[in-house]
């Protein structure tokens, strides 16, 4: 029964993990703007991030050892350090970008300007970084997002043509007005968004944090594979919301606000409350994932002891790295930059980057010396496969689909 | 040690390291190599920290490395634990001794006293 719990508490934290404020800004965004076009990016988005996330899970529970730990071991010390330098770069603004988004959330709940609540925010960070379990930390987050499938519910409320839906994801069409590359500049955003490379490194830092050994494989594949699904089904209600309110009534998406409208519209009151609740739950947890995937990336490749579960004495310099990432953050998100052209970066960046998170993880995942009997089957490795070259292509078309569109105008 | 064959670019450089209770102490961040009698070499050391692992990553930041290294050691040679310290190979190295007894840390102990440490409530661990 306890086991049980625990798995269900673990899919919902996995859920949570999955929704960040690049997804809740990319799907309303791509919503309004694509319709429901671009959901096929999603299921396969969700099937990579959750093969490749099980490799990562595989690798942490049986060495005890987080993957990028041992990337070092395989691609040598300058390329592993190029990697790290890129993830920490790209975990760094994605950090920013959630900054934002729980400081967004909150001035929509109180009406006073998101730069006065950046501070207070990350100060919570800390203190949650100090104070608070890692398991709690995880399940506040998880529990409390639950609150997002307001969105999911609100395309019920909303009373839509199924039919008509059901034709538009399985008959993709571009809508007048949007171009080709238009199209598939937010087709690799979205993925990006979804396959986030923190989400990998989190997790199997996360199965060191906890302690998960052989025997916990199976608790981390179902919280893999149950809970990133329903984090994509999560996405796919944003998109479908913001295709049945915000495209017809020919609303762009340039504020955090314009996500939540459609609930609104199905729910009244409550519905915007129970959405920013959610919002500022999963913003604030990807703003603590994003945090310390910046620092694990970096202690792992240099061999520093680390974790948010062990007394900061224990790990200083990790303990240092992340305090001033935070700090950093704090400095670039009250420039005032706008905060969603941050977000669409932040992912932007990190599906261009995605081959470096997904390279070193499946060249471990297939290593005896490290997993024996447990190494990748040829399914895996199939998936691993064709998903290196889906990533790839995303990543070489990125910077293309960047200048020719513009940033996606 | 008691394998046959050992592969130092495999089982050796890059490897973590822990101490005899488990604690990390380090990456293989490079080898001591000492030439014996009959001309052959022979790895005596494991060498640890940035001024090793700068030597390795060469150019501008590999530099770098070094002096921030040098700085912290106060010593212009990288830490060196000896390969009689070494218990245990496999996915991590083992040592034989506890870390304070080992000649590395140095730039973990300077961020314990002066970043750490003195901030409030850092000697518990939240779990």
């Amino acid at each position: 029964m306890k086991k049980l719990l625990g798995i269900f508490l673990g899919v919902f934290t996995a859920i949570g993990g999955f929704m960040d404020i690049g997804d809740l800004v990319t799907d309303a965004l791509i919503g309004a703007r694509f319709g429901l076009s671009l959901v096929w990016v999603t299921v396969v988005a969700v099937v990579g991030i959750s093969a490749y996330t099980e490799m990562a899970a595989r690798v942490a529970t049986i060495t005890g050892r987080p993957v990028f730990d041992l990337v070092r071991e395989r691609m040598g010390p300058r390329i592993a350090l190029g990697n790290v330098i890129v993830s920490y770069f790209v975990n760094a603004i994605t950090l920013v970008a959630e900054l934002c988004g729980v400081a967004l959330a909150i001035e929509l709940l109180t009406d006073v300007h998101y730069l006065l609540w950046v501070p207070p925010v990350a100060l919570l960070a800390f203190l949650v970084l100090w104070k608070l379990p890692f398991e709690h930390m995880e399940r506040m987050y998880g529990l409390t997002g639950l609150t997002l499938f307001v969105f999911v519910v609100a395309v019920w409320q909303l009373g839509p043509d199924w039919g008509q839906m059901w034709h538009d994801v399985v008959h993709p069409t571009i809508p007048g007005g949007e171009g080709l590359p238009t199209y598939f500049f937010y087709a690799v955003v979205m993925l990006g968004a979804q396959m986030t490379p923190y989400e990998v490194f989190f997790f199997s830092s996360g199965a060191v944090e906890h302690e998960w050994d052989e025997g916990d494989l199976g608790e981390a594949r179902w919280n893999v594979f149950l809970g990133y699904p329903i984090g994509g089904a999560l996405a796919i209600g944003i998109q479908a919301t913001a295709y049945l309110v915000l495209q017809p009534a020919g609303i762009q998406v340039e504020h955090l606000s314009q996500t939540v409208l459609p609930v609104a519209v199905a729910f009244g009151k409550v519905g915007i409350a129970l959405a920013v609740l959610g919002i500022v739950a999963a913003t604030f947890g990807s703003l603590m994932e994003t945090l310390l995937s910046s620092s694990y990336t970096v202690a792992q490749h240099f061999g520093w002891p680390w974790g948010k579960a062990k007394a900061p004495v224990e790990a200083s310099r990790f303990t240092a790295l992340t305090i001033v990432t935070l700090l950093l953050a704090v400095g670039v998100a009250l420039t005032s930059l706008n905060p969603i052209t941050i977000t669409i970066y932040a992912v932007y960046l990190g599906a261009a980057t995605l081959p470096f998170t997904y390279v070193p993880i499946l060249v471990v995942a297939n290593d005896r010396r490290y997993l024996g009997e447990k190494v990748n089957g040829w399914f895996a490795n199939a998936f691993g496969l064709v998903y290196l070259v889906v990533v790839s292509l995303a990543a070489l078309a990125a910077l293309p689909l960047l200048l020719v569109t513009k940033g996606g105008l | 040690m008691t394998r046959e064959h050992l592969d130092v670019g495999l089982d050796l450089l890059d490897r973590h390291v822990v101490d005899r209770d488990g604690r990390d102490v380090g990456k293989v961040d490079d080898l001591e190599l000492t030439e014996r009698d009959d001309g052959t070499m022979e790895i005596t050391a494991l060498l640890l920290g940035p001024q090793a692992l700068g030597r390795r990553v060469g150019g501008v930041l590999g530099r770098t490395m070094e002096g921030i290294g040098a700085r912290l050691r106060r010593d212009d040679e990288p830490a060196r634990i000896g390969l009689e310290l070494v218990a245990e190979l496999d996915v991590v190295i083992t040592l034989t001794h506890p870390i304070s007894q080992l000649p590395v840390g140095r730039s973990e102990a300077w961020f314990r006293t002066h970043v750490v440490e003195p901030i409030p409530g850092s000697r518990s661990a939240t779990g």
